[in-house]
């Protein structure tokens, strides 16, 4: 019968990891700006801000269309404060990576080369925490399908715990970063500066990655 | 010679025959299409079993719904001249007729057995007027038509609840699987044979008498299906990532089950809503005259039972695979939940003789699963336009019966 089908509201989990993919992309946009940073690439990182401002604007549309969609007459299988939550901190790290991309246009700095490895270390750590919570969030649609109880929910669970602690890793690594430069008597304070807003974004986007993983282990758990 | 009384009498059989070809092709699909969609049951079988069990649920049960319907509502003494109330009663299948037809033109979600209801009050109210209304057995109807689906949402919330906290979060879920298999046909089993036993007067020792015979028939079927299984699973291992699919596989299982169970339930009400007025009709026409205490003659519950069959076979096939195509959120488990509250309901029911709606009742057990944060998402908007289309569908079949008694009344 059509009542019955007319019965099933549209999933909110397939725009949910649509939109998560879209936050990885702006994410795996770091890498190449901190390249062009340290090539000094000042045209570079233009092309490349400009990039990162269009897929954020992307990722927020994505956004819009599933508040959009999400009437209160839906009943869901997760709380709506819990969809609202995970599209407000995924919407946190898309601005955190534009961020940094507004910021490494803001003037072109000569970063030392004893820093460059470090820094490195930070922005792949970062992106790694977003790739690793992309990979749980991909998993949401399948969890649901499974009532939370299949297999997978642990292997998500442990996911979960991974970006946890890669985001404490990253933590580590902006501290010696930020003991790096501060330690330096010849460096130009400007640059310090920059460095510092740099990473308080990168830390930014870690920081949010952890607060959806732990927002998503609640909706797995919270049932 | 062709009298008024040969053309009306021949009429309420086509009509009646209709009617029942009508709920056949339209509403068993919402037992097997779940069923068919997850791939449990290929369509072809479904029909099979679907006939059979529709026919089973008809014939052996229909009669308390149909006794209802017939003389239930609209008391026989009230009319003087009977042949007044074989006219209306086909006046009642006619409008109820045309209303679905129309409202299924319109895509509407609209239930067969509020439109025969509506009918037989619309042209009693005409005829005899509606002093004469037996409004008290009105009123236990309409509350069962509100209770049932709430009843089914229960039932379907707590087996749901019921097979995440027992099956899929227990140590062994595909352990447990199994040993579902056994209880779930054991529960079905147990109520049929009720149902079937308590179909005539009087009921309350009937129920006595017949509970150790169904205790016995079920654990007998959940003893042997106990063995077959353990047969034919006792070697099989199955890998940890493997777990969850051969859950759902077991209880793909059952809900073949399950559909059986509510194609019985949904023949055993249903069938009465072509076969209840027609009985009336049949007798009156046939015989020149009714027995209000007079159950249903058999042979007039298998033509309705024949009715839904042939209905199933000639177009409801092609609805069972659309809805099955369609329906892919509703995996076995999340299946025979809402079949199992569904069916368990409808059959209660249609044991107390009361007529309900065996869609609105599976809408609400639908809900039921959902509220058990069953399904991703369900629209709860659908809840208000099916309550719309049950109040409109009362007062325009009472009027459109109304008008054909009139009109066939002319011709008496």
């Amino acid at each position: 019968m059509r009542r019955l089908t007319d019965l099933f509201g549209r999933s909110p989990f397939e725009p949910m990891v649509e939109h998560a993919r879209k936050v990885h992309e702006c994410v795996a946009l770091v890498r190449p700006i901190a390249d062009a940073i340290l090539a000094g690439d000042t045209q570079g990182l233009r092309d490349l801000q400009h990039q990162m401002s269009k897929t954020e604007y992307e990722a927020d549309e994505i956004k819009d269309r599933i508040r959009a969609n999400l009437p209160t007459r839906y009943f869901l299988s997760v709380s709506r404060e819990s969809v609202a939550n995970f599209l407000r901190q995924q919407d946190r790290i898309a601005d955190d990576a534009e961020d940094f991309a507004v910021v490494a246009t803001l003037r072109t700095i000569h970063l030392p080369q004893e820093l460059h490895q470090d820094f490195l270390a930070l922005v792949d750590k970062v992106v790694q925490v977003s790739e690793q919570l992309l990979a749980v969030s991909e998993h949401l649609g399948q969890l649901q399908k499974e009532a939370f109880a299949g297999p997978d929910t642990a292997e998500v669970l442990g996911q979960i715990q991974q970006v946890c602690h890669m985001e404490w890793e990253s933590d580590k690594l902006s501290r010696q970063l930020a003991r790096r430069y501060y330690g330096m008597d010849d460096i130009d304070p400007i640059t310090v500066m920059i460095l510092e807003k740099l990473s308080a974004a990168l830390r930014g986007i870690a920081d949010h990655a952890e607060n959806v993983g732990k927002n998503l282990r609640i909706m797995i758990a919270h049932r | 010679m062709l009298t008024a009384t040969t053309v009306f009498f021949a009429l309420s059989l086509v009509i009646g025959f209709y009617m029942a070809w009508n709920i056949g092709a339209n509403d068993v699909a919402n037992a097997f299409g779940t069923s068919v969609g997850s791939g449990a049951l290929t369509l072809f079988r479904a029909i099979i079993l679907g006939g059979i069990f529709e026919f089973c649920g008809a014939f052996f049960v229909g009669a308390n719904v149909a006794d209802t319907i017939k003389g239930g509502i609209v008391p026989f003494e009230a009319f003087s001249d009977v042949r007044q109330l074989g006219v209306g009663m086909l006046a009642a299948l006619l409008a109820a007729g045309v209303w679905l037809n129309v409202a299924t033109f319109f895509g509407q979600p609209v239930s067969t057995t509020h439109a025969i209801i509506g009918a037989v009050i619309g042209f009693a109210c005409v005829a005899v007027g509606p002093g004469h209304i037996k409004w008290a057995n009105m009123g236990t109807i309409a509350a069962s038509w509100i209770v049932s689906p709430l009843v089914g949402a229960l039932l379907a919330y707590v087996v749901y609840r019921l097979i995440i906290r027992f099956v899929l979060r227990s140590r062994h879920p595909v352990y447990m699987a199994r040993q579902a298999v056994p209880l779930c046909l054991a529960m079905v089993i147990f109520i049929i044979t009720l149902s079937i036993v308590c179909a005539g007067p009087p009921k309350l020792a009937r129920l006595v008498l017949s509970l150790p015979l169904a205790v016995v028939l079920a654990a007998l079927t959940a003893i042997g299906a106990r063995m077959v299984i353990h047969r034919y699973t006792r070697n099989r291992r199955i890998r940890m990532s493997q777990r969850y699919v051969v859950v759902e596989r077991w209880f793909g299982r059952i809900q073949i089950v399950s559909a059986c169970y509510m194609a019985f339930a949904h023949g055993a009400n249903d069938v009465a809503n072509a076969v209840g007025p027609m009985a009336a009709t049949i007798q009156i026409f046939g015989q020149g005259y009714v027995a209000a205490k007079a159950a249903v003659p058999s042979w007039i519950l298998a033509l309705g039972g024949v009715g839904i069959v042939i209905g199933l076979a000639t177009y409801g096939y092609k609805v069972i695979e659309k809805v099955g195509k369609r329906i892919t959120e509703i995996t076995p488990t999340r299946g025979f939940s809402a079949e199992f509250g569904t069916a368990t309901t409808v059959l209660v029911c249609s044991t107390l003789g009361l007529p309900i709606s065996t869609t609105f009742v599976l809408v609400g057990a639908v809900m039921g699963v959902g509220l058990a944060r069953g399904f991703a998402a369900i629209d709860l908007g659908v809840i208000k336009r099916i309550f719309a289309s049950w109040v409109i569908t009362i007062p325009v079949s009472a009027v459109l019966a109304a008008v054909f008694f009139w009109i066939l009344g002319a011709f008496l």
